[in-house]
This record gives C-alpha cells, structure tokens and sequence, in this order.
C-alpha cells in the first residue's frame, strides 16, 4: 500500500508540473495577491508551527529548523 | 481584500510592463511593517477517568509575538522578531494503571507550575540579480531552558522567474537545567544541538495557481528525555525528515484563494505522520477577508512508548509515557477574520484542536490518557508604513 501511495503521490505532482505554462511578468498580478502567499500571516504560521511542534512528535518540512524550547 | 505584492512578483510585474524580456532584479520589501499578535491557548482539564487523583487542570498559555520587517537600502532587508511566553499549569509526571485495567494520569501539580519563556531573533537578507542570501542568529530563554540559534538560506529563481529553488541550513545548541532538580532527583544540567538542512522548489503553475515541494532533514543529538516525567528515557540522537507539499489557486469567480498543504514526516524514534490542512481565503470587497482552517494530522507510536510507566525496567532501558509520542490523530478547525483600513490589518481568529486515538489512521496498542485538547483565541495588528 505504502508504495501505491507514494506513486500516487509523485505521479499527481508530475501531472501538475507537466500542466505548467510559461506565464509572462504581466500575467502574474493574481499571483501577487496576498491571499496566494505561502504564508498569508507570518506571526500565525509561526505560533502554529511552536504549538503543534509542543503538542505533537512531528516539525520540520519547508525550512531547516528555528531554535529549540523546552516545550518539547 | 487589497493586494499586497510579494516582493519579486511586484518588481517583475511593474518593470516588466516597460522592458518585457528583460531580467528583472531581485528585490526587497517595498514597504516597513510592524506586527503584533497576542495569544491564549487553554488546555482542556483531564477528566475524572482519565486521572482519579489530584488537580485535573493542565497548561494555561498567553504569548506575544512581535515583528518588524524593513528594506535597508536598494538591496538588503532586515527582520526582528521578538516572542514572550507565559506558561501556568500541570503536565502529566507519570502514568500508572487503574484497577479497571485502564491508564490513568498523575499531572505535576497544577499549582505549582510557573515559566516565562524570552526569544529573540534578527535576521538580514540581500537582494541579487537574480535571488537573495540571508541569515539569522537568535536566543531564547526559560526558567530551565535556553538556545541559541543560527540559520543560512538562499534562493535562486530561475525559468523566467517561474521556478524558485532555496536552500537552507539552521544550527540551535540548547541548555537544559530543569527546576527543583535536588528535590525531585532530576538532572543538574544537560545540553543538546540540532542541525537542520531543507531543500524547497517552487514552480509558477499558472495565472491562477502555485505548487511547492520541499524536504527538511534534521539530526538532534544530546539529552533528548523530558527530565520532568517520574520515569523517562529516550535515546541521545534522532534524526527527523520531513517532505512538505504546497498548493495554491486562486479562484477568480469567487475572488478567493484556496490553500492546500500536506506533509509527511518520519524519524527514528519510530514516529510516522501524516498532516493535511487546507484554508479558504474569502475576500468580501477590499477591507473583510474571512479564512476557515481545517486541519487533519496522525502520528504513529514512537517505539519506546508505553501507556503505563513500567518502573521495574532498568533506567537504561528505553521508555516513555508522553502523550506526544503516542498513537494519536488530531482534528483542528479555526476561523481567521480579517480586516484592513489603510495601512492597518487587524485580524482575529479562533481554533479549536482535539486529539483523539480514534482518529489515527495508524495502529493504536498502547491508547494515552493524557492527549491534549485547547482552544486558542488570538488578536493580532499589522501597520504598513
């Protein structure tokens, strides 16, 4: 099952690269929209990160790791 | 909702207009802003059954975050970051059987239990032809607690600014000199570093929507065991990686955007995840934006964890009865509310988390009586200038 998952999984993020276009400078402005940010509130997705980090055995994935606490 | 430009999109889009072809600079923020956000999160008392004796109320946690962000020049940015936490209330201290056959819980006492915790972290970063290095150092304190942090990144777009690769790199070396040490017979002093390296691509899909792939590795080495539960021994190293997964799309007949993450984590402590969430940013005109928030996370066991603290295993032998290397699955749900009037943003949100065995999609053995449910509330302020 794991490997079926993870197939699924690599062939979905193929199929949204392989549906890429070349978007122009121009073309990018609903891109830009604050709303499409990776991280909309930067001190929410922070406190999110330091709570779940303190209630669960799971961190990390898009940056290298801040600094510790004792709350773990 | 008013559009507030990243910044590289914002440089290629204006120059763009008036040299199309031509690569457009890297760039830092256009505007200086200052954040403050403050806090509450309750835990929600263990019940009689889950801990027959003893007070049953767990952490009470207030915490201000601070931020200031402001281009320096034509090509550096400089980031502070400040956070005070004030932390009351119990944990559980061990775990011990009920004469039903169940696990039940004793907290640390629930009266007794004060901390304060200080950060602080300044960051700078510079703006290339076509990307940016950074880095950051930072210090955080407790009563029993301290780090000291650094990190490196970098990033560089290529692909006509469609594909984005960073790299970064953190170190954290941490003091640990638990409270009521003698009287407890815990340990004096101990230390602990964490080395941590990600990798992260972004790809312009495109008018409407993004995607983001990133994996994160980190090895932790030192005094890893809570030196307040009764009993407890973990191993001095574990390494931990993580592999994140990003979308975003914006939905132009409903003028929102839909944000969809999912990451999957695993170490070798024997620990498995898998966490879902999504959020849907609904703009109502220029100044409301409404944001609900789902969130599904599962975790396996680690593979020293028992639910009942066996106190005739030698001290070497590895065991521990945290609830947070338990099997476990996680529900949370919260509402953001925002709005803007001028250069102000002002947003409120609620979330809602409750963690339950019988929501892990993994095998559950060995169920904890001390999973944890809050409610956090939280105000916070952004001022543009």
């Amino acid at each position: 099952m794991k490997p079926f998952r993870t197939l699924l999984l690599v062939t979905f993020s193929l199929s949204l690269l392989a549906a890429c276009t070349q978007v122009r400078p121009w073309e990018r402005g609903l891109l830009a929209r604050e709303e499409m940010a990776w991280r909309t509130n930067a001190l929410e997705g922070a406190l999110n990160d330091h709570i779940f980090f303190s209630k669960e055995a799971s961190s990390g994935g898009s940056n290298a790791a801040g600094g510790g606490c004792g709350c773990n | 909702m008013k559009a507030k430009p990243s910044r590289s999109l914002l440089a290629i889009s204006t120059t763009a207009l008036a040299l199309p072809g031509i690569a457009i600079a890297d760039a830092p923020p256009v505007n200086s802003s200052l954040s403050y956000q403050v806090s509450n999160y309750k835990e929600d008392n263990l019940t009689r059954e889950e801990s027959p004796f003893g007070d049953l109320g767990r952490y009470d946690i207030d915490v201000h975050q601070f931020q200031f962000i402001s281009p320096i020049g034509r090509n550096f940015s400089l980031q502070v970051d400040a956070n005070y936490e004030d932390l009351s209330g119990a944990s559980p201290w061990f775990t011990t059987l009920s004469p039903s056959g169940s696990p039940i819980v004793n907290l640390s006492g629930a009266s007794g239990i004060e901390d304060s915790r200080s950060e602080l972290s300044v960051g700078t970063r510079y703006y290339l032809e076509n990307g940016s290095i950074g880095g950051n150092i930072g210090y955080s304190e407790e009563n029993d607690y301290r780090a000291t942090y650094g990190g490196i990144s970098a990033e560089r777009h290529f692909n006509n600014d469609l594909t984005t690769v960073s790299i970064s790199l953190s170190y954290s070396s941490d003091d640990i000199f638990p409270t009521d040490a003698e009287i407890f017979n815990r340990v004096i002093s101990e230390d602990k570093s964490s080395t941590s390296a990600a990798i992260n691509i972004s790809q312009i899909i495109n008018q409407v929507s993004t995607f983001q792939t990133a994996f994160s590795i980190t090895e932790q080495s030192g005094f890893l065991t809570d030196p307040y539960k009764l009993i407890d021994t973990r191993p001095d190293n574990k390494t931990q990686i993580a592999w994140s997964n990003s979308y975003r799309r914006y939905i132009r007949g409903s003028n929102a955007a839909w944000h969809v993450n999912y990451r999957f984590y695993h170490d070798d402590f024997g620990v498995t995840s898998h966490t879902a969430d999504m959020s849907w940013h609904q703009n109502f005109g220029n100044t409301i934006q409404v944001i609900p928030m789902l969130r599904y996370y599962n975790q396996s066991a680690a593979d020293f964890f028992t639910n009942v603290d066996d106190f005739s295993r030698p001290a070497t032998d590895f065991q521990s009865s945290d609830y947070r290397l338990s099997a476990f699955g996680a529900i949370s749900a919260g509402l953001t509310i925002k709005t803007t009037v001028g250069d102000w943003d002002a947003t409120v949100t609620g979330e809602r988390y409750l963690a339950n065995e019988k929501y892990s999609a993994f095998s559950v053995s060995q169920p904890s009586a001390a999973l944890v449910r809050y409610f956090r509330v939280s105000l916070g302020l952004d001022f543009s200038f």
